[in-house]
């Protein structure tokens, strides 16, 4: 990446974190007082953005999948970035649902009375294998370059670098064999497990009764290949503007208009047989999505932004990493929208009898729009990925130009 | 004197059961309710008296009553339906809890665990009868004027009244703001605080049409169980099979 164009996407990010500041002092003084979602809509716009969140972390586990499952060779150079970018997806996500929580200092629940059929447990569980399998993982991938960096007389932070490679100065051949050893092993593990880790949050939607639009057997197809899509929309960016090697974008580029065809598939088949069902509330929270007062977010921002044009540049000019960049970019930021029509609309449409209209008080309606603050606040945790992000690109050996020889796929 | 006159009043008769069901050892005793519909008058007094023996904030309510009108005019007609959490046997809520913070208690009531609760509120996207609210901390007297001295401000009014715990579960809660129930899911429980003194719920007791009837559903001598024996009765969504211990008398 360009030294200008880091430090206006630097710049970018700390006004992010600023202007969200005001948020975040709301939410953290004066707690849920001032948020839009109630009792009958409990979840929005941050459950919204954690399911993005989440999703993201698919960009990784595609680039281990092709590297260690399927030994493509030419994806090794971007497995510390893409993993790096994994889990700041996974820190952003474990703040902005935390403060989603009504209670986030009792997160430790989840260690001294868990339920294990609860699937929000399960979710929880495969998120922190996530944090245990891809942390050593990006450890034992980098710790040859942080104890070279520790070394290095004339380069700044020696004592950051010293710190991470545990003390450690020497670097043996032993020391790179085994290290291939325990990144290759953690790769393996990380298959299975990932593959599950993202049909987890849809189960938590399928497993509410009632819910026709959610009860549904494609539902955890549905986020499978929407986690996809997005975290492949994600690692095409990356790839892109960090290793702009027509090998690496123009497959990433391909599978990603698979993956947005194929998406775009099967929300059609969600929609026409949905719409088929002819239950009242499925047809209510479709009909919320496609002609509702939102109905903008759907066809402009996701068909149109995040669909239709992705589309034409990853067919028309597929071998320009620009546009493929572009593509991926626009799938990645319109994708809270795909997220936000997955939980909102079926909690808005829910048949209540009328009863907000008996009982009124804004938090027992079913009218929901996020309201400032909740942008805010979602704005300083999507700021604050990008600002680590981008200073972990810096700071840290992930991006392909400070890695590149190792032969840790092999 | 048998005790089964005609004009005893039901409060009477509920009140008899209640005591004979204390008297029980506590697992042995499954409380239950029965909503008769034509005896609703849609008054709302259950729906008060609730939000005011359980203390409940602005947005939270356990009991809300729902008001049907039927027909086209001039052939109309309206039906008053009270909606209480209908204290499921096999509890969606539960469930999906994560933490073990609700859960079905030995008397089959579905009770909270506010210190245990994270405030996920997964459990109220999951009840298919939207009975749950989240106490999301709002006060009635948030917008009030607080002038020292001059007037009797915000602060002084809440603690006159909101900022005082209830005695949900009959727990020693702290004063209003001061952490759980704020945060947490909250739910019909069937008024357990009062039956363990001997008083039947808040909504029983304020029903002037007599058209709530609580007690001890496994007592054959009680009068829901007997009305759980009329031919009249339906759960609410059985289909779902969650085996409600709400019943009504369509």
């Amino acid at each position: 990446m360009r030294e200008n164009s880091f430090r206006i996407l630097l710049g970018l990010g700390v006004a992010g974190l600023i202007a969200g500041s005001l948020g975040m002092g709301v939410r953290l003084i004066l707690g849920h007082v001032p948020m839009a979602y109630g009792s009958y809509v409990p979840w929005g716009l941050w459950v919204a953005f954690d399911l993005l969140f989440l999703g993201l972390t698919a960009g990784a586990y595609i680039i281990v999948v092709l590297t260690y499952g399927f030994g493509l060779k030419q994806f090794e150079s971007l497995v510390p970035l893409s993993v790096f970018s994994l889990l700041v997806s996974l820190l952003c996500e474990g703040i902005i649902i935390s403060l989603d929580l009504g209670h986030p200092l009792r997160v430790y629940r989840f260690l001294v009375t868990p339920s294990f059929s609860s699937m929000l447990t399960w979710l929880v569980v495969f998120i922190v294998a996530m944090w245990l399998i891809f942390i050593p993982f990006l450890y034992f991938l980098l710790r040859e370059k942080l104890v070279l960096w520790s070394r290095d007389p004339g380069r700044k932070g020696r004592k950051i670098y010293k710190a991470l490679a545990l003390g450690r100065t020497e670097y043996s051949d032993a020391d790179r064999e085994r290290d291939r050893k325990i990144v290759r092993l953690l790769a393996l593990v990380s298959i299975p497990v990932g593959f599950v880790f993202f049909a987890v949050p849809s189960a938590m939607f399928t497993d509410m009764l009632g819910r026709p639009h959610w009860s549904s057997a494609i539902l955890p197809i549905s986020y499978m290949f929407a986690s996809y899509l997005s975290g492949c929309a994600l690692v095409t960016l990356l790839a892109s503007v960090y290793h702009p090697q027509e090998a690496v974008f123009g497959f990433l580029g391909r599978l990603l208009r698979g993956f947005l065809i194929l998406f775009l598939l099967i929300e059609f088949i969600q929609i026409f047989f949905g719409y088929r069902t002819d239950n009242p509330v499925a047809v209510a929270a479709l009909s919320l999505i496609t002609k509702g007062p939102n109905a903008w977010i759907f066809w402009g921002v996701h068909l149109l932004l995040g669909s239709i044009v992705p589309l034409y540049l990853l067919t028309a000019r597929p071998r320009d990493a620009r546009a493929v960049a572009w593509a991926g970019f626009l799938i990645v930021i319109t994708f809270v929208a795909v997220r936000y029509n997955a939980v909102v609309p079926e909690l808005m449409a829910y048949d209540l009898e009328k009863r907000d209209l008996f009982f009124i008080h804004r938090r027992l309606s079913q009218a929901y729009v996020p309201n400032l603050y909740e942008w805010l606040v979602s704005l300083w945790v999507v700021s604050l990925g990008i600002v680590v992000f981008l200073l972990g690109t810096r700071w840290l050996p992930v991006t392909p130009a400070e890695k590149g020889g190792e032969q840790h796929a092999s | 004197m048998s005790n089964r006159m005609p004009a005893e009043d039901p409060l009477i008769r509920m009140q008899r059961d209640l005591k004979r069901a204390l008297a029980k050892k506590p697992g042995d005793v499954k409380w239950g309710m029965v909503i008769d519909i034509a005896r609703c008058i849609g008054c709302h007094a259950c729906t008060i008296a609730c939000v005011a023996e359980n203390k409940l904030p602005p947005g939270v309510v356990y009991r809300v009553v729902v008001e049907q009108e039927i027909g086209q005019y001039p052939h109309v007609s309206r039906r008053f339906i009270p909606r209480p959490c209908v204290q499921c046997q096999k509890p969606p809520c539960v469930r999906v809890c994560p933490v073990t913070a609700t859960y079905k208690n030995e008397q089959g009531v579905v009770v909270m665990n506010y210190p245990r609760c994270i405030g996920c509120r997964y459990c109220m996207g999951a009840c298919p009868y939207t009975a749950r609210c989240s106490d999301f901390g709002d006060w009635y007297t948030s917008n009030t004027p607080e002038l020292p001295g001059k007037v009797v401000g915000r602060t002084a009014t809440a603690k006159g009244y909101e900022a005082r715990p209830a005695a949900e579960y009959g727990e020693d809660w702290p004063e209003r703001g001061h952490g759980s129930p704020v945060g947490n899911a909250r739910k019909c429980h069937f008024c357990l605080h009062r039956l363990a003194v001997g008083m039947l719920p808040a909504c029983v007791t304020s029903c002037v049409g007599r058209a709530t009837i609580f007690g001890d559903r496994t007592d054959r001598e009680s009068l829901v169980f007997e009305m759980i024996g009329s031919p009249r009765v339906t759960r609410w969504k059985e289909e779902l099979g969650t085996q409600p211990a709400v019943y009504y008398l369509a």
